[in-house]
């Protein structure tokens, strides 16, 4: 951890749990979860809310998944034969097309805050588990010090509010979702937090 | 002295703390295992975004 112990000290624990949700989301939108992120993930332990309900059918199923399934299952949702189910791409849900406007937009973004595409990442930046890894990424100070909310709040409400909980809500109910299903829930939830937590500042 | 307006927003900021801590994201640290703890420092460093001058690592996500 080096260095970077001491920023995560900076980070308040509320914050640090955010961005828990949204790397959470980040690993499973980005790539199906291997045996060993199943086998994790076996062991978290909702509590009451609903969110922690929806990370309990999680654990659940990712007991009795395996990483054949898992990678089948993600490949039917966002890729499948040419076309997944489901096109988890910021431009596509705006505009009904993959590369464009919005893509410039957030790329334009992404190098005001000095956030590269790390070199072999083939997909375009717009897609939701980079943005949810972004938002990660400025809650933690991985990009430079931590975001102030306020700077939080505008990248949100720039590149995710306009379509993400649309995203989430049609993952919940996609036909192939299994395992993924709690993910979209967990999403939607996440989204609806961060929406009212963002309106109290 | 504090003006009434730092008053403000320090209420505000811990609405919003209460807020956040009620809402269930403290679920993930209690199972602790998918995103936090030792690791996660390793896994920031792998994952496909990262800050231009520190591109240190080069992530190999799943081919599509």
């Amino acid at each position: 951890m080096g260095m970077h112990a001491d920023v995560i000290a900076a980070v308040s624990e509320e914050d640090r749990l955010r961005a828990n949700v949204y790397r959470f989301l980040a690993q499973h939108l980005l790539r199906a979860p291997d045996q060993s992120a199943l086998k994790k993930s076996v062991k978290i332990m909702g509590d009451d809310t609903e969110l922690g309900e929806a990370f309990s059918a999680f654990a659940k199923l990712a007991a009795n998944t395996n990483a054949d399934q898992a990678s089948e299952e993600y490949e039917a949702l966002f890729i499948g034969l040419g076309r997944g189910e489901l096109v988890p791409f910021a431009s596509y849900y705006l505009t009904g097309f993959l590369n464009e406007k919005p893509l410039a937009k957030l790329r334009s973004r992404m190098r005001q805050l000095g956030i590269a595409r790390t070199e072999g990442v083939a997909e375009p930046e717009d897609h939701v588990g980079s943005l949810m890894e972004i938002m990660a990424g400025l809650i933690m100070g991985e990009y430079g010090e931590p975001a102030s909310v306020k700077d939080q709040f505008s990248f949100f409400d720039s590149y995710i509010a306009p379509w993400v909980r649309h995203f989430f809500s049609d993952l919940e109910g996609a036909k192939n979702s299994r395992l993924y299903q709690p993910v979209g829930t967990i999403g939607r939830l996440l989204m609806d937090i961060e929406s009212t937590a963002f309106a109290m500042e | 002295m504090m003006s009434k307006k730092i008053k403000d927003e320090q209420k505000f900021t811990s609405d919003r703390r209460d807020f956040l801590k009620l809402a269930g994201i403290g679920v993930v640290a209690s199972g602790a295992t998918v995103a936090t703890g030792s690791t996660q420092a390793e896994e920031v460093k792998g994952s496909g975004y990262s800050l231009t001058e520190h591109v240190k690592t080069y992530y190999e996500l799943a081919k599509f």
